[in-house]
């Protein structure tokens, strides 16, 4: 047989039934498009150097995966819809001479044409709308504009290879469906009537056990750092949840309420119980394809127009004051008090220099160890921070020792401390004893502050780590108790941290012009010195700042959720028109039997509403559950405010809500006019 | 007055592009009384099919009238249309037409369920018919499941289940074998002696030897018709024989 032939009867065959496979093609292109783009945003580094970016690149590096596993199963699950509405058609050529080796070819040039339409185009896409988000993530950081088009060689490589391996597994798959038919079978496929789908109680329950897994495991995550692994593996349990819950626990639903007969028997339920119980055989995994899109877009645009949204609350605990400094630096040097005061003094100086007021100074120093704290002891020992590689973070704490002195001065207080005695507060959510042991020095709690804390400094209650602070006789003397402690580089483990915050009273431009000159300062004084970090900025310089970087995301979230939506749109209407030719012939018998055309449209939209209102419900589902992981997950990038994410996260569903309920209608339309 | 009167039908095919028109049926005049079994017969292309459609009402005749217990079949509103056909008439198709997204015990319950009946009502109607129709075992099965001729007596109980003033039945043996044909012939007769008035449309003699009226239908014009009077079946199958070979042969009975 003339090779040139399989291709032609290949292309010809997708031509003809291009109605079905026009929106696979589309599909594919998309899945490709999207793996892409969270590839490059992921690994390629375009992100790196923005602050709060790191969470966003982690959180798309997992992304890929669950891209992965989802154009797996929802291509999969497409295709094998697609070739069975062909199996005559094979039928027909096996019958006409063709054996299974030969059909075997068609599929494969079937499938290779997919295959290379889906990588380009899907590239093509991917790449553009990766140009597009990276211009439109610098503009909104205020970075240089490069127009140059970017690829990232390892993104496409990744592309291709694992869209290669999904297509071969969809192509061996389809040659096992035909191999194991015979030719009568498939031409009969079409009519031989589909078996009514059994309520299968062992795989129902099973989605319920394993979509209950994930909830649980998404609410019980407690420490956002420990938390991603955990997350994975949550979000994987719930798709796959989500998978088999529409795919048999609704055939199982639909089951039992066909049992209540007073219920079942009604015209309203009549029709759409018992084609429900078989589209969701059908269009299970559609539905669920559906909901995994729609949740992943709704924890995208409510992360990240959440921090947007917050961007303002995170500026004024970073900067409470118009103008905020610090300094730090490694060991112990008993002029370093002397040093901040002295910094204190001329800082005061070069901004009354401006014409400043200086009011609500709350300038002081502390030192600080960390290490594990376990019941109220904290191990600063070289062992237990020695292999940076194996750091328990959730056990991480960081003490700051204040002298009371300075304290009672800075704060306007009068407190009085023994010594080996400590004031003690936290913001943070640990419990603490009445004797902590930090290192080999014993402390006595003598009064907790905990609602203090806010005044020393209102970022520690976002911190990553929790920060204990202990206000104490002689800081001096404290401190040089944790002289010998080193890291594993053989750095002190001690460290001096000066704090300086203040307001001028001066405009927006006069405080900037104020931190610009203090930067300067700074770097005269400290720059000769040992000091390993210090900076000094305005509250107002650090708005636009905020602002970008959290627009930047909020862009980036909005992108990817737009391409998410635009697949979403595609699947509906992949599932409207191939369920309307089905339902086709169905329709034109109930209404030979006496259906009014109103009974057909009721129970038209009665059902699609039910089948349509499924993965928005799961999603919300979804979402809600994931509130509080990502609360956690937020908190790495500053973010406190529960009630703002939630009710955020409501604005979001409605949005979602709006847009589906068009697409719903839309495609609705699309499905009646080929039913009637 | 008779049950069905059909009266100076008329249906006039347009081509698509309304070049020629087709006339498939001329001038159409009969009564059907009430408990009759009545056969129209007739080669492909008779128009005995489009009469069966103008008469359940599943397509408009171009002219004339039929009436239906004194309605008027070509006047009923389009949105009544399906409502009326639900509750005076019972269709028994040649491809059956059972929903395979349901038992047949859920296919029989459609018309009442359309019709808003209570379920309690449906199950004893079924209990009434289903013993006779000798389908109570298949009830829980569904269409892929039973064979044709069970298939065909499932759809007769859709049809009957309704109480309808007639059953009008397009070739209902034509998708079946000869035994399952005979059973069904034999159900129809049951069913008509039970009071039911049965209309059917086929080109089968054996079909046809089993109504008490046979009714000839050739170029859109009722050609003849036979009485079955005090014959038994095989009598009018020779009957209608013999008049099948004078029409092929277009002797004129008159």
């Amino acid at each position: 047989m003339n090779i040139g032939l399989y291709p032609k009867i290949a292309y010809e065959g997708m031509r003809k039934n291009g109605k079905l496979y026009i929106p696979y093609c589309i599909t594919c292109i998309l899945m490709v498009a999207i793996y892409y783009i969270v590839h490059f945003l992921a690994f390629s580094g375009v992100l790196i150097g923005i602050p709060g970016a790191s969470t966003a690149v982690q959180m798309l590096g997992f992304g890929v995966y669950v891209i992965t596993i989802f154009s797996a199963i929802f291509l999969f699950y497409t295709q094998s819809t697609l070739i069975k509405g062909r199996k005559k058609e094979f039928g027909l050529y096996s019958v006409l001479g063709m054996n299974k080796n030969n059909l075997g070819m068609i599929i494969f040039y079937e499938t290779i044409m997919t295959w290379i339409a889906a990588i380009f185009g899907g590239l093509i896409l991917g790449i553009g709308m990766s140009k597009v988000a990276e211009l439109g993530f610098t503009r909104m950081i205020a970075a240089p504009v490069n127009y140059d088009f970017r690829i990232s060689t390892d993104s496409v490589l990744h592309t291709i290879g694992t869209f290669t391996v999904i297509f071969l597994l969809i192509w061996l798959n389809t040659i096992r469906q035909i191999k194991f038919s015979s030719a009568i079978e498939l031409v009969r496929s079409e009519k031989a009537g589909e078996k009514p789908p059994k309520a299968n109680w062992f795989i129902g329950s099973l989605g319920v056990i394993v979509l209950g897994a994930g909830y649980v495991l998404a609410i019980r995550i407690q420490q956002p750092i420990s938390a991603l692994f955990g997350f994975f593996i949550a979000v994987v349990l719930v798709i796959v949840g989500t998978y088999l819950v529409l795919i048999a626990g609704s055939v199982l639903l639909c089951r039992i309420l066909q049992k209540n007969k007073d219920y079942y028997y009604k015209t309203n339920h009549f029709v759409s119980v018992s084609s429900m119980a078989y589209r969701m055989k059908r269009n299970g995994a559609g539905l669920a394809s559906i909901c995994i899109l729609l949740t992943i877009v709704l924890v995208i645009l409510s992360s990240t127009s959440v921090l947007f949204n917050n961007s303002e609350y995170c500026l004024t605990v970073r900067y409470p004051n118009e103008i905020g400094a610090f300094a730090c630096t490694y060991g112990y040097d008993e002029n370093l008090t002397d040093l901040g005061e002295r910094l204190d003094d001329i800082l005061y100086e070069a901004a009354e220099a401006h014409g400043a007021t200086v009011t609500n100074n709350k300038t002081y120093y502390t030192y600080s160890i960390s290490g594990y704290l376990e019941n109220d002891v904290l191990q600063v020992t070289l062992d237990s921070l020695s292999d940076m590689t194996f750091i328990d973070y959730d056990k991480v704490a960081q003490i700051q020792f204040i002298d009371v002195g300075l304290y009672n001065r800075v704060f306007g207080y009068n407190e009085t401390v023994e010594p080996g005695k400590a004031i003690v507060g936290t913001a943070n959510d640990i419990t603490l004893g009445d004797t902590l042991i930090i290192g080999d020095s014993t402390f006595e709690v003598s009064k907790r502050i905990d609602d203090r804390i806010d005044e020393i400094d209102p970022a520690s209650k976002i911190a990553v780590s929790p920060t204990i602070y202990m206000i104490v006789d002689d800081v001096e003397e404290v401190a040089q108790n944790y002289i010998q402690y080193q890291d594993y580089n053989g750095e002190p483990m001690l460290a001096w941290y000066w704090y300086c915050r203040f307001d001028t009273g001066l405009d927006v431009d006069g405080q900037i012009a104020v931190a610009n000159d203090l930067s300067a300062i700074l770097n005269e004084e400290l720059g000769p010195l040992n000091f390993t970090n210090y900076y000094c900025d305005s509250h107002e310089n650090q708005r636009t700042d905020f602002l970008s970087t959290f627009g930047g995301l909020m862009f980036l979230g909005i992108l990817l959720s737009t391409i998410f939506l635009v697949s979403c749109v595609l699947i509906i209407y992949y599932k409207q028109i191939s369920e309307g030719f089905e339902d086709k012939s169905r329709f034109e018998i109930m209404q030979k039997v006496g259906m009014t055309r109103e009974d057909i449209k009721k129970s038209i939209n009665s059902q699609m509403l039910t089948v349509f209102l499924i993965p928005i419900v799961f999603a919300c589902a979804h979402l809600f559950m994931a509130l509080p992981i990502i609360h956690k997950l937020l908190m790495l990038m500053g973010f406190m405010n529960m009630p703002m994410l939630v009710a955020t996260a409501s604005v979001c569903v409605v949005i979602c809500a709006v847009f589906y309920a068009a697409i719903y209608k839309v495609t609705s339309n699309a499905y009646y006019k080929i039913v009637s | 007055m008779s049950l069905l009167e059909v009266s100076g039908v008329k249906k006039i095919y347009k081509t698509r592009f309304g070049g020629q028109s087709v006339e498939a049926l001329k001038n159409v005049n009969f009564t059907v009384e009430k408990g009759e079994f009545v056969a129209i017969m007739g080669e492909s292309g008779s128009g005995k099919t489009t009469l069966l459609n103008i008469l359940a009402a599943l397509d408009k005749a171009t002219s004339g009238t039929v009436i239906l217990d004194g309605m008027d079949v070509g006047k009923i509103k389009e949105s009544q249309m399906a409502k009326f056909r639900r509750d005076n008439m019972g269709y028994v198709f040649q491809d059956f037409n059972l929903l395979d997204t349901f038992s047949l015990e859920d296919n029989i319950y459609l018309p009442l369920v359309l019709a808003g009946k209570k379920h309690a009502e449906m199950k004893s109607r079924l209990d009434e018919i289903a013993e006779p129709l000798g389908i109570t075992n298949l009830l829980k099965k569904y269409p892929y499941e039973v064979s044709g001729g069970q298939k065909q007596r499932a759809a007769v109980a859709r049809a009957l289940i309704t109480g309808p003033r007639i059953i009008l039945a397009d070739e209902p043996t034509g998708a079946l074998d000869s035994k399952s044909s005979d059973e069904l012939l034999d159900l129809f007769t049951k069913v008509n002696q039970m009071g039911q008035t049965v209309l059917m449309v086929t080109h089968s003699t054996k079909a046809a030897s089993h109504a008490s009226r046979v009714m000839f239908i050739k170029d859109g014009v009722i050609f003849h018709q036979i009485y079955k009077g005090d014959s038994t079946d095989t009598e009018l199958y020779q009957k209608i024989s013999d008049t099948l070979t004078l029409l092929a042969q277009g002797g004129d009975l008159k």
